[in-house]
């Protein structure tokens, strides 16, 4: 199976210093992919490559067949790669609504003067727009805060606000950086339901970084570990869980019980 | 009373309001402004044609300020070349006034592109400055550009004739002004639900999250300009109109202060706030002239002689007390009026 995501030796450098240097990982069509790694391993500064928000220094990025160092940074959600960010980043002035209708914003057409004009095409485009932003409220069960201003909302619900609004990019890779630190145990399941919905029921392909590990372990299909930037680990949660790699990187030293807490 | 929502399509969802009330009040306030000229003694009717220039001008800055979060310290730069472009094509070259009007909007649009480009990389402070440049330049270039724009000796501007109609006297110029400022109105509140209004206030709130959401940040930056720095033109061409006769120093740099003043005022990014804030700051250096006239004429005499520099301080004093006291601006405060209004005797 060819894959939809395919990253190759890729590296970024701040200055002198090297957040990625190195990283290769495939991102196969269908897939719960996880990125874990102990804080500054790199996995953000990975995301914002592959995202368009950084561009590489060495290193080349195929999506879907396509080479990102060719697609402008703003034509990424248009081929297909959505995200949310690891601290928020709403537009928090805007209700819900509004905020996810600005992630349809490549899917709608009106230009500065149909707007300006609104009847006919955008007031056309704006109700099938509104349309499909309902449905994803309702999938991801947000309605009794649909009209809410964001920036009055709770940490977990703006996440799943800012989870629709990349959800409205319609996606084919969806990248999810942190979605649930900070939540509680019933939000963090909520969304762990919904990750898996989002792949099964949408058919989106999912890469996350994420710090919980009963979350990696419970739905990916595939574990990526960074440390220092570099990837030191690849496998099933089960291969991982076992890799003395990877209990090293987060435990430090030579421990025959290191892999407990990865396994807790 | 209304609770909850009873919508059933789509279509409603996407109006630009659902409340009959509301329309009733606009419709009943239109109204009472197209009556208005007949009612109001010439002094009062200047004040209203004011408001209504300084609203479309007002309505144009709080496009790119009040949406887009770039702050622009030359639009009296658009405001002028909008004035110049009316009253060369029409005074100067005699073309009807509908041609006029289009030019007061395209060549600042044209101008803007030119102030906008390089300023895509700037935010804040530096964007300022650089628009605050702009509209120096462009004083000097009318200023120098003697065979077009007559230079320091200016153009003078006669009141307009559309399709057979004259719109000379001052009922019938208030009424083309509040036209304009209907449609200006419209517009802006158009951009707003859409998609493209909706780019301008990603941009505002967190740009990064807009470029990943698919949107050009170079491209709507230009778009907020062209779009404002139209709108505001056209203000300046009936601003001009109004004068009778447009010149450098009739646009003195004390407008994009009042505009920015009108902006921060009636709460910024709210088109409903542009239009409080500029009755208001139109309406303010009047209404403390009046004031102090009632304790002495000296005060009135005050007033009339040193105008300019008690309107700097006036504005700079509102600003100040706005951001401290309502930093929400007019509209906050409307808005909180409402919600005590709809939820007495409960607190929310």
């Amino acid at each position: 199976m060819t894959p939809l995501l395919t990253v190759e030796n890729v590296s970024k450098s701040f200055g002198g210093l090297k957040a990625v240097s190195g990283v290769s990982l495939n991102v196969t069509q269908g897939e719960v992919c996880s990125v874990i790694g102990p804080n500054g391993a790199g996995k953000t500064t990975l995301f914002n490559v592959i995202s368009g928000v950084l561009r590489p220094t060495e290193g080349r990025i195929l999506f879907n067949g396509t080479d990102l160092a060719s697609v402008s940074s703003s034509r990424f959600a248009a081929i297909g790669i959505g995200r949310t960010f690891q601290n928020l980043a709403l537009f928090k002035h805007g209700t819900a609504v509004e905020n996810i209708l600005t992630g349809r914003h490549t899917h709608l057409r009106s230009s500065v003067i149909d707007a300006v004009l609104y009847f006919g095409r955008t007031r056309r485009e704006e109700i099938a727009a509104r349309k499909q932003v309902e449905e994803i409220i309702e999938f991801l069960e947000i309605e009794h805060i649909r009209d809410a201003i964001v920036g009055t909302l709770s940490y977990g619900q703006q996440k799943r606000v800012e989870l629709a609004r990349a959800l409205a990019c319609e996606p084919k890779l969806l990248l999810l950086d942190e979605m649930v630190s900070g939540m509680n145990q019933e939000e963090t399941e909520d969304i762990a339901r919904f990750v898996l919905d989002i792949r099964d029921e949408l058919g989106i392909t999912v890469l996350m970084i994420e710090h919980e590990m009963r979350i990696v372990m419970d739905i990916s299909d595939r574990v990526h570990v960074l440390n220092f930037g570099r990837k030191i680990a690849e496998g099933t949660p089960a291969e991982v869980r076992r890799d003395p790699a990877v209990a090293e990187a987060y435990l430090g030293g030579n421990r025959s019980d290191a892999g407990a807490k990865v396994s807790a | 009373m209304r609770s909850g929502d009873f919508k059933q399509s789509y279509g409603e969802l996407v109006a630009l309001t659902d409340s009959r009330p509301v329309w009733l009040w606009s419709a009943i306030l239109v109204v009472a402004l197209i009556a208005a000229p007949y009612m109001l003694n010439s002094y009062a009717l200047s004040f209203l044609i004011i408001i209504l220039i300084t609203g479309v001008g007002a309505l144009g800055l709080n496009i790119l300020t009040g949406y887009t979060g770039l702050i622009s310290l030359g639009h009296v730069g658009f405001l002028v070349t909008g004035a110049y472009a009316y009253a060369v094509t029409v005074s100067k070259y005699g073309m009807p006034p509908i041609v006029g009007f289009l030019a007061a909007g395209i060549v600042p649009a044209l101008a803007s592109l030119v102030v906008g480009a390089p300023s895509l990389r700037l935010k804040g402070l530096y964007l300022a400055i650089t628009t605050l440049a702009f509209s120096f330049i462009i004083n000097t270039v009318i200023l120098e550009a003697r065979t077009l724009t007559n230079g320091a000796r200016g153009i003078s501007v006669q009141r307009p004739e559309i399709f057979g109609v004259s719109f000379d006297s001052d009922t019938a110029f208030t009424h083309l002004c509040l036209g304009f400022a209907i449609v200006t109105l419209f517009a802006t509140l158009n951009i707003r639900r859409s998609r493209v209004g909706r780019a301008f206030v990603a941009i505002r709130d967190n740009d990064i999250a807009a470029r990943v959401m698919g949107i050009n940040l170079h491209a709507y930056k230009l778009f907020a300009f062209v779009t404002s720095a139209f709108i505001t033109g056209i203000a300046g061409a009936l601003y001009g109109i109004y004068l009778s006769f447009v010149s450098v120093e009739g646009f003195p740099f004390l407008l994009s202060i009042e505009a920015l003043a009108i902006l921060i005022v009636g709460g910024l990014g709210s088109a409903l706030g542009a239009v409080l804030g500029t009755i208001l700051i139109v309406l303010l250096p009047e209404a403390t002239r009046f004031t102090f006239s009632l304790f002495s004429a000296q005060m009135d005499a005050l007033f009339s002689t040193g105008a300019q520099e008690l309107k700097s301080m006036l504005y700079g004093l509102v600003i100040i007390l706005f951001l401290r006291f309502q930093p929400r601006g007019l509209v906050g405060a409307w808005h909180d009026i409402r919600r005590t209004w709809v939820n007495w005797p409960l607190r929310y």
